[in-house]
């Protein structure tokens, strides 16, 4: 056997990962190490947060629902359970992160990361199984905590894989992948159809952070040192902010409430097979790509506009689009002629105001942090703004479905929310400025 | 829908919004549709609408593209502005068929009350007569860019230096304001209520994409080998403005080129605001 030979086997090329000047090393040069840390970053936030978006989200109801046969009112409970379950799970896990000083440390989020996809592919692969009240109940319980610790340990890996001035365009990548592929495939969204798709994904997944995990690699040593140059992020420079501050919890407050108009509103459009049947899930693929590439288009405008703004003007944009698209919505129901399709510029607008804010959720809360915070901050933000939203959002609407409420009356509600907050965000940054203005000009 | 159709879909609706007896207005954009005698009128863009023969229509109709075919009755008029309309035998057009522009068919039998040709040239802008009107638009935006360079030479800078500097941050604006805005404003027509508001919303966004057109030839005139300084910026409109037509000769790539121009000059002029001050991004650690 040839020394090449030799060199590209996978004994070989574990070695190679192992020294730095073996051949996995040199087939990582071309992009370089942190080329690697981006591409991982990509990958485990893509794959995970469309795990989320199909399987948990969207699978959980129906797999509530239909499988097992619970009321709406039952399902949206459980799932209230389940959001504020793994709420407390990430808060507790990324308190403890920052005390052990797990934050700065990529080897130990790989083992948390290597825990939490092998149960959940453990999870994936039972859930079509699941077909009583007891069954969903407990499948829920371990899924809200597996949930619960892979939420600030996959977010806090950007402190350790992505340079603050990338921030903006790896988040939108990751963003605009995850919503693109899941606007295409799968199209049924049912629990059966959803869990090989996963089961594909994860377990190749696991096995690589298994290996990861029990062997010390050259490569992943210089990524985990990394968070040296990239830890502090883009909000927290020349001075850190304290977790008990407004520069912390207003984003907050904003991201919640974008989360939880989008999920509130979305629920009941997706129940209307009027407007599903022309978009989400049409039985074409041309909308379906269309919307695809809008996910992708919208991340990457957002990924542009957060690198040179700042998340201010971000979510200017977001709530607006948000008070737009129900806008749109509630005056096609309205207006729009019965019988005719409802136009694709409604789910595109949609589609947009998601992609922004995904798109800053991913980047908002490591920009908000250091090493040292940077599991609470995520904890808190992803825990609170985005997961408690958006089950909250979600059984208030199936809720509001299972009292009877029209969806012309609910999006109402929600077009006035939006509509609100597209007010109040302008408004409330005028007064800040008015009173940054009004303590300047003080006397001493 | 094809985004080019919105001035026609806005005159449109001015049409509409001047007739009295309208108070709702129904718009098809795409799909084959038979057309019922629901009140109201009618806005075809790139749809395909039909007028059964036993059906009798109130219009009005308007057709700004898309294809329309009269089998049955339609009390009001049917406006032509592009697109096609066929009109059948069997067909009786109580008001006036005013034709503007696209492609019309009447067969002999059809009954229609008025009929009124108004013919405005709206194909491709190709030939003689389109190079003329891109030459005329070249010259009108070089004697805008003389005049601005004269009298707000920093204003154009602080453009200029915007679209040299941050491309893709400009394009990114200019796209999604005019994505957001052209949306915006055809919703508003929609009222007819907010019509006049629409209208100036559109007048602005020329103005400003005019603006953004100059600037672009403000960056195009600083390379160029003119030993008059104030001679530059308007020659770099005419360049500006040449390059645009010979991409628009090329198929969906030189059209998205030119078009991914325009938006970063509309971009630049937004971020600065108009020019008022230079783009500040924020400067992030390495």
């Amino acid at each position: 056997m040839n020394t090449q030979s030799k060199s590209t086997s996978p004994a070989g090329l574990v070695r190679g990962l192992v020294d730095p000047a073996g051949p996995a090393a040199r087939l990582v040069g071309p992009i370089g190490v942190t080329g690697v840390g981006y591409v991982a970053y990509v990958a485990v936030m893509a794959a995970g947060y469309y795990y989320n978006l199909t399987f948990v989200q969207l699978g959980l109801i129906d797999l509530g629902t239909r499988r097992v046969g619970l009321a709406s009112s039952t399902v949206s409970r459980a799932m209230a359970g389940f959001a504020v379950a793994a709420l407390v799970v990430a808060v507790v896990t990324g308190r403890t992160m920052d005390r052990r000083g797990w934050g700065g440390s990529l080897p130990v989020k790989i083992r948390l990361l290597f825990a939490v996809v092998t149960t959940q592919t453990v999870l994936t692969l039972a859930a079509p199984r699941v077909s009583t009240s007891a069954g969903f109940v407990a499948w829920i319980v371990v899924c809200s905590a597996t949930l619960g610790v892979g939420m600030p340990v996959a977010f806090s890996l950007m402190v350790d894989l992505v340079a603050v001035r990338h921030r903006g365009h790896v988040a939108a990548v990751a963003a605009g992948l995850a919503f693109a592929v899941a606007a295409v495939y799968p199209l049924e969204w049912r629990i059966e159809a959803f869990a090989p798709v996963m089961a594909t994904m994860m377990v190749p997944a696991a096995v690589v952070l298994g290996v990861l995990s029990l062997r010390r690699f050259a490569f992943v040593d210089r990524l985990a040192r990394q968070h040296e140059r990239f830890g502090i992020g883009r909000f927290c420079r020349p001075t850190p902010i304290a977790t008990a501050s407004l520069a912390f919890w207003v984003p907050l407050a904003a991201m919640f409430a974008i989360f939880f108009v989008d999920s509130v509103g979305f629920l009941r459009i997706i129940e209307t097979p009027a407007y599903v049947s022309t978009s989400w899930q049409s039985p074409e693929i041309g909308p379906r790509l269309v919307i695809a590439a809008a996910h992708l288009v919208g991340a990457a405008m957002a990924g542009v506009l957060y690198t040179a703004f700042g998340r201010r003007w971000l979510l200017v944009w977001i709530f607006g689009l948000f008070a737009f698209t129900h806008l749109l919505y509630t005056t096609h129901l309205h207006t729009g002629p019965a019988g005719m399709d409802p136009p694709l510029a409604l789910p595109l607008f949609y589609v947009l105001a998601v992609s922004f804010y995904t798109t800053l959720n991913f980047a908002l809360w490591p920009d908000l942090s250091t090493p040292a915070t940077v599991g609470t901050r995520t904890a808190l933000g992803v825990g609170i703004a985005g997961w408690l939203a958006s089950f909250l959002s979600t059984s208030l609407a199936l809720y509001s479905e299972s009292l009877g409420l029209t969806l012309l009356d609910h999006l109402s509600l929600v077009n006035a929310l939006a509509l609100l907050l597209a007010v109040t965000w302008p408004v409330v940054a005028y007064i800040r400025r008015a009173r940054s203005l009004a303590t300047r000009r003080s006397p001493p | 829908m094809n985004l080019t159709l919105v001035p026609l879909l806005l005159v449109a609706l001015l049409m509409a919004s001047a007739d009295s007896g309208v108070e709702t207005v129904q718009l098809l954009v795409s799909g084959s549709h038979d057309l019922t005698n629901q009140p109201g009128a009618v806005v075809v863009a790139d749809a395909t609408a039909r007028v059964a023969v036993d059906t009798a229509v109130p219009g009005p109709v308007y057709v700004i593209g898309g294809e329309v075919v009269v089998s049955g009755e339609v009390a009001g008029d049917i406006v032509q502005l592009a697109g096609v309309v066929r009109v059948d035998d069997s067909a009786t057009i109580d008001g006036e068929l005013r034709h503007v522009g696209g492609s019309l068919a009447v067969a002999p039998g059809a009954v229609i009350g008025q009929r009124t040709s108004l013919p405005v040239a709206t194909g491709p802008r190709a030939g003689p007569a389109g190079l003329l009107m891109s030459a005329v638009t070249a010259l009108l935006l070089a004697l805008v860019a003389a005049r601005l360079r004269r009298r707000r030479g920093a204003a154009l800078d602080n453009v200029a230096d915007a679209i040299v500097g941050h491309p893709v941050v400009t394009l990114t604006v200019g796209a999604l304001g005019a994505l957001t805005a052209l949306t915006v404003f055809v919703f508003m027509a929609f009222t007819l209520l907010l019509l006049p508001v629409a209208l100036v919303g559109v007048v602005v966004g020329v103005v400003a994409t005019a603006h953004g057109a100059i600037a672009l030839g403000h960056v195009v005139g600083a390379r160029l080998p003119v030993v008059d300084p104030g001679w530059a910026t308007p020659l770099g409109v005419i360049v500006v403005v040449a390059i645009l037509q010979v991409l628009s000769i090329i198929p969906v790539v030189g059209d998205l080129l030119g078009l991914g121009a325009l938006l970063t000059g509309l971009g630049a002029v937004l971020v600065t605001y108009f020019g008022i001050t230079p783009l500040r991004v924020d400067v992030l650690p390495a």
